[in-house]
Parts: structure tokens; C-alpha cells; sequence
């Protein structure tokens, strides 16, 4: 195990070099290097993404955080942005904020388990 | 009775044998290992109030959560450190509790006060970047497993604080004018407190205890590189000036500044202009405890019991 920079930005893969066919397929693949700032596990493998949608060069992503006084909601959403935006398909990044339903541990996939439990965290 | 002696010991870990109780241990692993889990421990109580006095200039709530949960983290890591104290037939009580504030073996930096939220994002930036250099080389090279293993959880927290201080650093030098003025002070008496902080060059050191152990991997020269190497970088791109460079020709970072240097806590200034002190002096110094030191551990103990008082209906 290796200890990534927070948001994991020392293994982002970078842009494509030109959109692909599908691109909400890329974007989901893209958010999917977006690592949580504590816990080496992507935003996605978290549970935190409700949605993603795509319309003309706009990305909207629905967003959670697993708690209302996270600490790092300012890294996440700077994080999920900058890598987003990296992209030749998207121009702007628009995030909104979802509280209902609330964020339990239920919406860790099983590739998230499968990760923390290598790290030696339970859920 | 301990199945090896000092020297079989010392030979199996560094052919990379994992010790994982304290029958294993040789009378001088269990010192070694105890003097690296106290200074990690009491590092980690000792930053929880010293952040928490600086947490009260935050620029808004949001950014006071954040500060709040960095000191709630350096509260866990310091109990994960007794608690394996406690392992090795220590007292978490009696070393929370029973010390006197000189006692305790945080570094000399941990005695200052952070005066406002600039010097507490440096201290994030700089001191939390100390810790992980130090402990994710632990966390490489120890033969301890119980340590290894509580590590994991250490050092991903602590890159959430170095990213904290980092960003924070980057707005406020972005800022300009005071707010950059107010970095670069911080910067100025922060940077030689680090470098000071781990320890004795290595031509002076005396005994290798630890890396013999295989407690550690690098030494004290070769830590005081990797954080030079991230930091000074840092601070030439945020335009801020750091007391060393990077020398081409002995391919490594060098200090601006005699090293080591006497430190006037009042006036808060390293006295570059007086010269290379010994590091007795140094040493004498440390000994002697910075401003803060009593304040801190006071503010840690005199909770002691309060909880426990007020759930007995003590306390109106």
C-alpha cells in the first residue's frame, strides 16, 4: 500500500486526447480517480455520487458527503472539478449538493469494500 | 525469557523479521521502541492544543470544522501511541497524567504559540509534513507489526493536514499584501524550527539505536532532505522565501543559515547573525522547555476526571 496525495492527484491518468464515443462513460471513469482526501478510495467507490450529467460541455454532478460537518467538502469539490474539467468534453463543472437521501455506509460498492478492507479498515 | 539476544535480534529484523509481541523483545528493542512511541505520542497530544488555541482565528466556521477535525485526528494518533505504550508495559494514565510538563518529548516546536491563523496553516504545512516524513519512513521500514499496521490509518490522515495547511498557504500568499506578509513570518521562524526538529546531523550522532532496531529506515540527514525536497519547492512557488536551496553540485538542499542557530523564543527570531551555537546549547535549550510548554500540558490535564464528575452529578 502506498500513501497517495490527497484527492489522489499524483494518479490521475490526465485528459483523453479527444472525446470518446461515449463521453458520460469517460466522465464516470474520470471521477472514478477522484479519491476521498482521508481514505485512498474514489468518490464514486465511496457512494458519495447521486448523478452525473452531461449537457453541451456542462457536467452536472449530484454530490453527497458522508457527513454535514465533513471537513473536507471544500477538497472534494475542488478535487472532483479540477479533474473533470481537465477533460476535452467538459467546459464547466456545476455541482450540486444532495442531502436526501442521507449518505450511509449501505452505498460503499464493492469495489470500495474490497479496497478498505486491503487497507485494514472495516465498514 | 526472550528467545534472542541483542545481537540475534538486531541481524533477524534486518533480514526482515516482524516483531509482534513483547516476548520477542530484547531489553534494548523495548527501550528503543519506547522512546520512538512516546516522542510520536506526546508529538501528537502536544499539537491538539496548540492547534486548538490557533483554530479560534479561523476565517469562517466551515474553515474552523476543518481545523477542529485535524485536532480531533491528532487526539486519536496520540491515543494510538499510548495504546501501544500500553503493550509494552507502559501507562497511558501515568504518561498523559503523571508527567511534568517538562517531562514530555514532543519537539521544541510544539512549545511555541501559533498566533493567528497563518502560523496554524504553516504549521500544518510544515510541521504535519515533518510527521509524515518521519512516520510513513516508519511505516516502510519498521519491524514492530502492531506499529505497521496502526500506521495505515496515521498517515492518511495526515496528508488531509498537510493538504489543509497547503491550500490555505496557497490562498493566502494568492491574497497578497498582509495576508502574504503574514505567511512569510510564519515561514521565517517555522522553517529552522523544522529543520531543528529532526535532530543531530548524522556525522554527530552517537548511537543508532533505532535504525539498528530497524525501528526506522532513514536518518536524520536523509529526513531533514524529503522534507526539503517538497518544501522548498512549496514555498518558491508560492513566492515566499525559504532559508535554503537546492546545490547542484553536492546534488542535495542546503541551508542558507548556520545550522544549528540560537533561537530567542521572546522576540520569536532565529539569531542567524550570531553563528553556529553547539548543539549542547541546542539541547540545553530544548531542555529548558519553550513558552508554551507548561499552558499546553495544563490545558491536556486539567480535564482529568471532569466527565466522570459531571455523570456523578458533581458538578451543577
Amino acid at each position: 500500500m502506498s500513501i497517495h496525495m490527497s484527492g489522489g492527484r499524483d494518479v490521475w491518468t490526465g485528459p483523453l486526447a479527444s472525446t470518446p464515443a461515449d463521453p458520460l462513460a469517460s466522465t464516470w471513469t474520470a471521477l472514478n480517480e477522484v479519491l476521498d482526501p482521508e481514505i485512498p478510495i474514489s468518490v464514486v467507490e465511496l457512494g458519495l455520487i447521486y448523478g452525473v450529467e452531461l449537457k453541451e460541455s456542462v457536467v452536472t454532478v449530484r454530490l453527497t458527503f458522508t457527513a454535514t460537518a465533513c471537513p473536507c467538502m471544500g477538497f472534494i469539490r475542488e478535487d472532483i472539478s479540477d479533474r473533470l474539467e481537465q477533460e476535452p468534453w467538459v467546459e464547466r463543472v456545476e455541482i450540486v449538493e444532495v442531502w436526501d437521501p442521507p449518505w450511509t455506509n449501505d452505498r460503499i460498492t464493492d469495489e470500495g469494500r474490497a479496497r478498505l478492507k486491503q487497507l485494514g479498515v472495516g465498514v | 525469557m526472550v528467545p534472542f539476544t541483542e545481537a540475534e535480534l538486531k541481524k533477524k529484523v534486518q533480514e526482515g523479521y516482524i516483531v509482534e509481541s513483547v516476548e520477542e523483545m530484547t531489553e534494548g528493542y523495548k527501550k528503543a521502541l519506547t522512546v520512538q512511541l512516546t516522542v510520536q505520542a506526546d508529538t501528537e497530544l502536544m499539537s491538539a492544543p496548540a492547534y486548538w488555541m490557533a483554530a479560534r482565528y479561523a476565517p469562517s466556521t466551515n474553515t474552523q470544522v476543518s481545523a477542529h477535525a485535524i485536532i480531533q485526528d491528532e487526539l486519536a494518533h496520540a491515543n494510538i501511541g499510548y495504546r501501544l505504550l500500553e503493550d509494552i508495559g507502559q501507562s497511558k494514565e501515568q504518561l498523559i497524567y503523571g508527567r511534568q510538563p517538562h517531562e514530555f518529548k514532543h519537539p521544541y516546536g510544539f512549545d511555541q504559540p501559533l498566533e493567528n491563523w497563518a502560523e496554524l496553516v504553516v504549521a500544518n504545512g510544515f510541521f504535519d509534513r515533518a510527521g509524515i516524513c518521519l512516520l510513513s519512513d516508519v511505516y516502510q521500514n519498521t519491524s514492530y507489526g502492531p506499529l505497521k499496521r496502526a500506521l495505515v490509518k496515521i498517515d492518511m490522515e495526515e496528508t488531509f493536514h498537510l493538504r489543509h495547511g497547503e491550500v490555505w498557504m496557497r490562498r493566502l500568499t494568492k491574497a497578497g499584501g498582509e495576508a502574504k506578509e503574514m505567511v512569510q513570518r510564519a515561514v521565517d521562524w517555522m522553517f529552522p524550527m523544522t529543520i531543528e526538529w529532526f535532530g543531530l546531523p548524522d556525522k554527530l550522532k552517537r548511537h543508532a539505536g533505532q535504525l539498528g532496531y530497524k525501528l526506522k529506515g532513514l536518518t536524520n540527514d536523509q529526513l531533514r532532505q524529503t522534507w526539503m525536497a517538497s518544501t522548498v519547492p512549496l514555498c518558491e512557488q508560492l513566492g515566499l522565501d525559504a532559508p535554503a536551496h537546492w546545490d547542484e553540485q553536492k546534488g542535495e538542499f542546503v541551508l542558507d543559515y548556520p545550522f544549528p542557530c540560537q533561537y530567542d523564543a521572546a522576540e520569536r527570531r532565529w539569531a542567524f547573525d550570531e553563528g553556529e551555537i553547539s548543539w549542547d546549547d541546542v539541547f540545553k535549550r530544548w531542555k529548558g522547555r519553550g513558552p508554551m510548554n507548561e499552558i499546553y500540558v495544563e490545558s491536556v490535564q486539567r480535564s482529568r476526571g471532569d466527565v466522570q464528575r459531571w455523570l456523578n452529578g458533581a458538578v451543577a
